[in-house]
């Protein structure tokens, strides 16, 4: 029955925890109060405050420039932004949502300079973290009994990114916080300093130029 | 509902953002509206497919040697950050303090010489000890302004037509000053002390004075104490210092609920295990509160440390005594 369609569909992927610290696990002394203590200048709080969200942070940055050394200059430099500008964090949205604009900011200018200097090709880390080549035929252990599906699977990560490079820097990150992060579109709103409407037309026309150079490329 | 607006739905929907009304008027068009049920379909497989490309998990090294190239930026950031937050924090603590016009108008150079606190000079030390015992003599501050260096030029002023500029600049001179540990200016210099990281030593030797005075109740009621040794008994890297720590928060364990749950953190969570013993021990005046007998139940299966759960074990069969 269609009216079922609906009902299985996927509620969208589950949103993704904010990273535990390795290690001796600490949890959280009140945010507000450790957010406080950093402010105040106290580096073993500033230092908790990053294990807690450096290696999303890392993962998202890793994801949208392909590159393990642009996501390590970007996580950097937003941390050492955070670290700069504590003194302005006014607790009007949450911590979370305030490092995430840095590092979408961040990331954004990324998208411009990159597609702006056009040579720059993006590549697919797998899930080693290794450089999938997308190029050879090469097979590999991992193709195990179906090298088809393994060449077929190349093939579209190839053709993903290039769908994926074909949107506006926004529409990319937008859609990247919603479908591989996991955001709601209220959070993406904030994060990018604009409404969760508008967030949402981001998304459609994101959605639809996939769609359209999905369909052209096969 | 149109299939343009059905449309969008289907986006929201197959993401998870479509509020229940809607979802049902859209299942209502799509009962109806074949081009919208192959519409969900293709946003459906779009959405399958675009997650063909993997999220992949950043490696441990990767994360250590991120972590690491952090750190030493951070720690590289003088005139950065932390300076410049000390600065901020100090000016705020010296309209509240007795401000005398030295400490106004400098800045303080972060090392604290950890010598400079075991020796005084001996000529203070005597009119200190021939002071009438209840009253606290003003700390006595120092300056060395031909060690000061230039911290930075805010501003260049040409006056027009002429070969005459102003500049203003700022100078770091360097400080000392001679006081008790009881004195506000004292404190607030150990409050930045143990914040800071530029030395090591200075770090933890603050950390261990301001625990010392909390533990000798010497007026630590304040929040900002309490609240770095809070900090340094969760956070820091030393098991030495959040030892200290730790004992310094020993007075407020029966009236601040947030320090009882810092320390039963500690308890369960530490991997120090003297500081674990030491938490033990620490919770005795609450050991009746029903957070506290539940902490210590685990521990006394749980801990990696036989003595430490023998430890626990005692206590909790004091406590059913007790009751």
């Amino acid at each position: 029955m269609p009216a079922d369609a609906l009902r299985f569909l996927s509620p969208g992927k589950p949103r993704i925890q904010s990273s535990r610290m390795a290690g001796p696990v600490r949890e959280n002394l009140p945010e507000t109060d450790l957010i406080r203590e950093a402010q105040a200048g106290s580096r073993t709080a500033f230092d908790a405050l990053v294990r807690q969200y450096d290696q999303a942070v890392l993962r998202l940055a890793m994801h949208l420039t392909g590159s393990e050394q642009d996501a390590q200059d970007i996580q950097q430099e937003a941390f050492l932004k955070a670290y700069r500008y504590l003194g302005n964090f006014r607790f009007e949205c949450s911590f979370y949502t305030w490092i995430y604009r840095i590092v979408t900011n961040l990331c954004l200018d990324h998208l411009r300079r990159r597609k702006s200097r056009r040579e720059d090709q993006a590549v697919v880390l797998d899930s080693s973290g290794e450089e999938m080549d997308l190029l050879t035929n090469v097979s590999d252990e991992r193709s195990g009994a179906n090298p088809a599906r393994e060449l077929d699977r190349k093939y579209l990560g190839q053709r993903i990114l290039s769908a994926l490079d074909e949107l506006t820097p926004r529409e990319r990150m937008v859609f990247e916080l919603k479908h591989y992060q996991g955001l709601r579109l209220r959070t993406i709103g904030e994060m990018l300093n604009t409404t969760e409407e508008t967030a949402k037309n981001t998304l459609f026309r994101a959605t639809k130029k996939l769609r359209a150079k999905l369909a052209e490329l096969r | 509902m149109n299939c343009d607006l059905a449309q969008e739905n289907i986006v929201l929907a197959v993401y998870g953002e479509l509020p229940d009304d809607r979802a049902h008027q859209l299942e209502q068009h799509l009962a109806t509206c074949e081009r919208c049920r192959q519409e969900l379909e293709a946003v459906t497989a779009l959405q399958k497919a675009m997650s063909v490309l993997p999220m992949a998990e950043p490696s441990p090294s990767l994360v250590a040697r991120t972590r690491l190239r952090l750190d030493e930026a951070l720690d590289a950031m003088p005139s950065g950050g932390w300076l410049r937050r000390i600065t901020q924090s100090f000016m705020r603590g010296a309209s509240r303090l007795q401000s005398a016009p030295v400490m106004a108008s400098a800045l303080l150079v972060a090392g604290l010489a950890a010598g400079a606190w075991g020796g005084y000079r001996a000529g203070l030390h005597a009119a200190v000890s021939q002071a009438p015992p209840n009253i606290t003599p003003a700390p006595t501050v120092v300056s060395d302004p031909d060690n000061s260096q230039i911290a930075g030029v805010s501003s260049i002023t040409l006056e027009p037509n002429t070969e005459n500029v102003e500049v203003r600049y700022s100078r770091l001179v360097p400080q000392t000053i001679w006081g008790t540990l009881d004195d506000p200016q004292i404190r607030e210099l150990l409050l930045l002390g143990a914040r800071g990281r530029a030395d090591a030593a200075v770090h933890d030797h603050s950390v261990d004075l301001l625990a010392q005075e909390c533990r000798a109740r010497h007026e630590c009621a304040g929040g900002p104490i309490r609240n770095t040794l809070m900090v340094s008994l969760r956070y820091d890297k030393n098991a030495k210092v959040r030892l200290k720590a730790l004992q310094g928060l020993e007075p407020y364990i029966a009236v601040d609920t947030r320090v009882r749950d810092a320390i039963l953190e500690a308890l369960l969570k530490d991997p120090d295990a003297d500081i674990r013993s030491e938490a033990i021990s620490l919770l005795a005046p609450v050991e009746a509160d029903s957070s506290v007998r539940d902490v210590l139940q685990t521990v006394a299966s749980q801990d990696d440390n036989p003595h430490i759960r023998t430890v626990s074990r005692q206590y909790l069969e004091q406590v059913s005594q007790i009751q």
